[in-house]
């Protein structure tokens, strides 16, 4: 929960306040939810929908650099210079897209699971990943970022 | 039928198996889609580095206060609205630590939760004799819960059902608040609070094998 709050609003502290008010959403609102989906999936609706009100709130602070003092998940150290212009360009998306990069492609979760977060189709789901990674390609290879593929 | 370089966005966009198939057989003999290809996986591989973990040892024990007040200004009065009113607060953290960050982050903080001390020293402690009559309740629970789970055994092995999945969730939700409520019971079983709270999670957990077993009927 916290992983992905921080991608979404840019900075511990709000990431960490957005988590709690979470919690607290949850709490008042334990009566709405009926089992329609997974709670976990309940609940991560309820925090990005928590991050999206703090990111309105605060633009400005979106766009402070992250601190490096995170572990990263396991993994990827090859490819570690690509991951942090990754996170550089997803920090640049529209909201929407970076959320649904951040659900499918850094938290796992399946486009069904994603639409229930994001509260829209498994298609609308796709559609959004999809325009998120063009634009990361895009991003990505203006800076030089992607190397070039070998011909065979 | 063979994909052409135009095919490349649709296969992309609705991440179809098959079309990805075909048009990775076109990619063989077309640099550029092969390329885009290529990029793409790699953005995919590079992805769950972004994932971040921090210590926060103030978050968890800043929730459950926050938590805990809310659940006491409401006290007697609409207390935990709705579904889960019979859960109380911390057990409602130890759940949604378990549901969403993992058990570790319950574990992690359990040792410095500052509610857990005022428990210890300012609630009511249970008589010896309380405390029989309490266990004498628990052990009537779990008699009961130990058959309803075997007659729900068959049922809850479903996973066809998304229904039987959100019960077997919430089961297993349930069978993680009282591991955490056990053991901190086992630091004080007088403690009014924590015993209240394991006799209401024990009954929910009844209650919800029960609507199961009725849904198995219906």
């Amino acid at each position: 929960m916290k992983s992905i709050a921080l991608n979404l609003l840019g900075n511990v502290s709000d990431a960490e306040d957005a988590v709690q008010e979470a919690f607290l959403k949850v709490y008042r609102g334990a009566a709405r939810f009926r089992g329609g989906s997974s709670l976990s999936t309940w609940i991560y609706r309820i925090l990005v929908n928590t991050c999206y009100d703090f990111l309105r709130r605060s633009r400005r602070r979106a766009e402070a650099p992250l601190p490096s003092r995170f572990a990263a998940a396991e993994g990827n150290t090859s490819d570690h210079p690509l991951r942090l212009s990754i996170e550089s360009a997803v920090r640049r998306l529209e909201p929407r897209e970076r959320a649904s990069f951040l659900l499918v492609e850094v938290e796992g979760f399946s486009h069904r699971e994603a639409g229930e977060i994001l509260e829209v189709s498994e298609t609308t789901s796709r559609a959004l990943l999809f325009r998120a990674k063009k634009r990361l390609r895009k991003s990505l290879g203006a800076a030089g970022n992607l190397a070039p593929v070998e011909a065979s | 039928m063979k994909a052409r370089c135009s095919d490349l966005e649709q296969a992309l966009r609705r991440g179809d198996p098959e079309r990805v198939a075909s048009i990775e057989e076109h990619a063989r003999e077309c640099a550029a889609c092969r390329r885009v290809l290529e990029d793409w996986r790699r953005i995919s591989a590079a992805a769950p580095g972004l994932k971040k973990s921090w210590d926060s040892p103030e978050l968890w024990p800043r929730i459950r206060q926050a938590l805990a007040a809310k659940s006491q200004t409401s006290d007697g009065r609409t207390a935990a609205p709705g579904a889960w009113s019979w859960l109380p607060a911390a057990a409602i953290v130890a759940l949604f630590a378990v549901a969403t960050a993992g058990l570790w982050v319950f574990r992690n903080t359990a040792g410095r939760d500052p509610l857990a001390s005022h428990w210890q020293t300012k609630k009511p402690l249970l008589t010896e004799q309380a405390v029989e009559e309490v266990d004498a309740a628990e052990k009537a629970y779990l008699a009961s819960i130990e058959k309803l789970s075997r007659l729900a055994g068959p049922r809850l092995a479903d996973t066809s059902s998304p229904v039987i999945v959100n019960y077997r969730e919430k089961l297993n939700l349930l069978d993680s608040a009282i591991v955490e409520l056990k053991s901190s019971i086992d630091q004080n079983r007088f403690n009014t609070h924590l015993r209240k709270e394991l006799l209401a999670v024990y009954g929910e957990k009844q209650r919800t094998l029960q609507n199961l077993m009725k849904e198995a009927k219906s």
